[in-house]
């Protein structure tokens, strides 16, 4: 029995060529297959991305309702081998038993007094240690739900504007691989979608008018605006 | 469908620049060109050391628009020694630096034509998180708000007349429902362990 995703209607005829035929369902299938795959994580970058552009909404707001908590410990000063910022806050953090993406927010003057944040969806923590009394300040904010999905939206480990900062956690480079992935998918569907309305002749005109006030509109932002002004 | 056409180029804006944003990395298709320029006389309000956020920014419109800087102003630093304002003006693909020296009334504008790549990030990040009430002083960055949300609006719309189309497909039911839990299961796992 043949697919329900096969092509079906007046674009098809018995002279397309067999790999025509079979591009067109595996196109479909591959639309289909790739939103059903992608569906939450496209629902998440989707409904964020609408919290972040309206940052006045405050039933969203997460910062000014953060639980904060305070607390001191003593560390062992990570020995003279582990070398470099990197590997010391790794190794303070193992003590700590805190686990994320570190961020460099300030520069080191002074040797014994280490200053940095570690991040992960609705945790920040604020680590100031100081080597020579062989302590640690930690202030650690929590934040609610709407905190999480806006971090979960931005939660890359890199700044484009700050080369300091890298990814150095394991589950940021996964989440920021599925950020790509998320991104691939979502060209694949436009183009995938492209094709699919490219195959029904009588759609074909009002479509493109369509298309191109679409592409018009958003050109006018992506390298119009700068001829116009 | 029609809808579907009509967000396509606006969802490849959003996808492409990811790619960009998730490795910090911008191709240089063509050199970065930066041009810098004298501007006196300008028009400035008496008041403009006392004024802050959106009002300082409307009080430096007629000055902008004397220098002939259009575009999306960001934070305005005040260095209150030099009598010196430092203001940054955004278009996409373009970045302006205007420093206003308050006494002389005289701006030195740098402009540096940064390119496509960083023009699709600077429309990914807008409005942005920060700032609301300085954001959104140009006409045509509030209409990209207006499109960014209307691309969301458009794709949750797709996407559930989509999860229609695919269960009305009997033949696709299993191998959908497959991918799905899939997805799901990904989703939740890696968003969990993100978040414990």
């Amino acid at each position: 029995m043949p697919s329900s995703t096969e092509p079906i209607g007046p674009g098809q005829s018995p002279n397309v060529p067999r790999f025509r035929a079979r591009f067109e369902r595996w196109n479909r299938k591959l639309h289909f297959y790739a939103g059903l795959f992608l569906l939450f994580f496209i629902w998440l970058f989707a409904f964020s991305g609408l919290l972040l552009n309206h940052p006045t909404w405050t039933f969203a707001e997460f910062w000014t309702s953060r639980e904060e908590t305070n607390y001191q410990r003593d560390i062992t000063v990570p020995s003279a081998d582990v070398k470099g910022d990197l590997a010391q806050a790794h190794d303070i953090l193992k003590q700590l038993k805190i686990e994320g993406e570190i961020m460099w927010t300030t520069t080191r003057t002074d040797p014994n007094q280490f200053d940095f944040q570690v991040r992960r969806p609705g945790h920040f923590f604020f680590i100031k240690a100081d080597l020579a009394q062989k302590h640690v300040t930690v202030r650690q904010a929590e934040v609610n739900q709407w905190g999480v999905i806006k971090a979960l939206h931005t939660f890359t480990g890199v700044q484009m504007d700050d080369p300091r900062n890298s990814r150095d956690w394991a589950l940021t480079s996964l989440w920021a691989f599925s950020m790509d992935a998320v991104a691939a998918g979502l060209i694949l569907m436009v183009l995938s979608s492209l094709c699919m309305w490219f195959d029904l002749p009588q759609k074909r005109v009002p479509g493109a008018v369509v298309l191109a006030l679409g592409s018009l509109i958003c050109g006018l932002f992506c390298v119009g605006l700068r001829w116009l002004f | 469908m029609y809808l579907g056409l009509f967000i396509s180029p606006f969802v490849l804006v959003f996808a492409i620049s990811v790619f960009f944003l998730v490795h910090s990395w911008l191709p240089r298709i063509a050199s970065e060109t930066s041009t810098t320029r004298v501007v006196s006389d300008l028009p400035l309000s008496g008041d403009l050391q006392m004024l802050s956020g959106r009002a300082l920014i409307d009080a430096l419109k007629p000055a902008l628009e004397k220098a002939d800087v259009p575009g999306e102003v960001g934070f305005v630093r005040h260095m209150v020694k030099e009598e010196k304002l430092i203001i940054p003006v955004t278009i996409p693909g373009r970045d302006t630096t205007v420093s206003i020296s308050i006494a002389s009334r005289e701006a030195t504008i740098v402009t540096r034509e940064t390119g496509l790549a960083a023009a699709l990030v600077t429309l990914h990040k807008s409005p942005g998180q920060h700032g609301p009430d300085i954001r959104m002083n140009w006409f045509y960055m509030r209409a990209w708000r207006w499109m960014a949300d209307a691309t969301v609006y458009l794709i949750l719309f797709i996407s559930v007349s989509g999860i229609y189309l695919w269960y009305v497909l009997r033949a696709e039911r299993s191998v959908g429902l497959i991918l799905l839990f899939a997805g799901a299961l990904s989703f939740f796992g890696m968003a969990y362990a993100l978040i414990h």
